[in-house]
């Protein structure tokens, strides 16, 4: 039996350049919802719900019941961005700049569907030899959830959360996440995340399988 | 006093910056879908933060120039539009090591230390790093920075009543990021010139009680 495709709705704030880290491809096909005024999009017909770094968590807000129901109806969120209001359910995103960045090292803690196969995690905690430009701030994890990487302070910066709906929540402490080789990076740890993530989502039972055009 | 609108779309940069205790009291986030003559009013400036809504700007594009037609400031971080902005920006990839790895060329070269946002300031403190450049002004505006290849990085103009200053450096943004830590020093001199306030000396800090469900929106 063949993979099915995940179909994905990706929020947009219209932030420049944001849609050329997206590109539909074999294993996910996107659709770009785009905020307006009026915002309130029909998640029904969606796998999994795109939050992308850059994204507006007021807007996020507003349609907090809609994405409740969403996961509790079996679906997925990956949010990589610093959601600042409480939409996301049981699991509160945070600034804080008590830490020293030169200081930051993560550590994979619990990783139960291996969402660092094949990642380099230096790669996360490294660019061009500086520390800390990945990921700002920490998450407030429910209770439950499983804390995928921590910091040099143990604090959460990758949640995987299966308890606080019936669904699957991918989160990080703001830290990007995205297939960026369809806009000519290179295959990075963010990358893999990203992939391997999908992948899980793509294995679960309740993936709507999509109609051929 | 509130007397500085920061034009925000809702993105936790802004959000971390405008609320933090050192500034919250300066600053007033508008969301811009609420952007109107009523959100403006009594307002000495308006800041248009790097990662805005373009789109949204450009509906709102008189709103701005009535404003500036008042004698008050607009300052544009970033990138931005020529739908409402009569400059031309185009992206580039941005150097954010340069100070690692060839410190002795910084993406910018030239700084017009008199102006009043940058009197006093160190060139590392002047320029981090840059988001694009701009490849057309309007003939009425004057350079403040470039880099080293010519290419315009802040520019001002006092054609349309007040003062309209556009640069690619980000400072709003990467002081809301809190991975820079000498920004306190460009944003501080950045709110005196728009607000006439001068910020509490020293680091910003974080009201980690203004985030879930404290959240001011």
């Amino acid at each position: 039996m063949l993979p099915v495709m995940i179909n994905a709705l990706l929020i947009s704030n219209n932030i420049a350049g944001l849609d050329d880290y997206y590109v539909s491809n074999e294993l996910v096909q996107y659709t770009v919802c785009r905020i307006t005024k009026d915002f309130d999009p029909d998640l029904a017909p969606y796998d999994i719900l795109v939050i992308p770094n850059g994204s507006d968590h007021v807007a996020m807000l507003k349609i907090k019941d809609k994405v409740r129901a969403f996961l509790d109806a079996g679906k997925a969120l990956i949010c990589s961005d610093g959601w600042f209001t409480d939409w996301v359910p049981g699991n509160q995103w945070v600034m804080d700049n008590a830490r020293r960045t030169i200081d930051i090292r993560y550590h994979v803690k619990t990783d139960r569907y291996g969402l660092f196969d094949g990642v380099d995690l230096d790669e996360l905690t490294f660019s061009h030899g500086m520390s800390g430009w990945w990921a700002c701030g920490y998450i407030q994890v429910a209770e439950g959830a499983d804390v995928v990487v921590e910091d040099t302070w143990q604090r959460p910066i990758i949640v995987l959360d299966e308890v606080s709906t019936n669904g699957l929540m991918l989160l990080t402490a703001s830290g990007p996440l995205a297939d960026v080789t369809f806009s000519g990076d290179r295959e990075v740890a963010l990358v893999r995340i990203y992939r391997n993530f999908l992948k899980r989502v793509q294995s679960k039972n309740n993936v709507v399988p999509m109609i051929a055009e | 006093m509130q007397t500085i609108g920061l034009i925000f779309n809702g993105v936790w940069s802004h959000y971390a910056m405008a609320t933090a205790p050192k500034y919250r009291d300066i600053y007033k986030l508008i969301y811009v879908y609420d952007l109107d003559d009523e959100a403006v009013a009594g307002l000495d400036a308006l800041v248009v933060p790097f990662q805005s809504n373009q789109l949204e700007l450009a509906l709102r594009k008189d709103l701005i120039y009535d404003f500036l037609k008042q004698g008050k400031k607009v300052f544009v971080e970033g990138d931005s539009t020529a739908d409402w902005l009569d400059a031309q920006w185009e992206d580039r990839p941005v150097n954010n090591y340069w100070w690692v790895e060839n410190p002795d060329n910084p993406p910018v070269s030239e700084t017009k230390y008199d102006h009043p946002i940058y009197q006093g300031l160190t060139p590392r403190q002047a320029c981090w790093h840059t988001h694009g450049v701009y490849t057309r002004i309007p003939d009425h505006a004057e350079v403040i920075q470039a880099n080293p290849q010519g290419e315009i990085i802040s520019w001002q103009t006092h054609h349309y009543g007040g003062t309209l200053f556009a640069t690619t450096l980000d400072p709003i943004v990467e002081h809301g990021v809190q991975q820079i830590t000498h920004l306190d020093n460009y944003v501080d001199r950045l709110t005196e010139w728009l607000s006439g306030i001068k910020p509490t000396p020293g680091r910003m800090t974080i009201d980690q009680g203004v985030y879930g469900e404290g959240a001011l929106i």
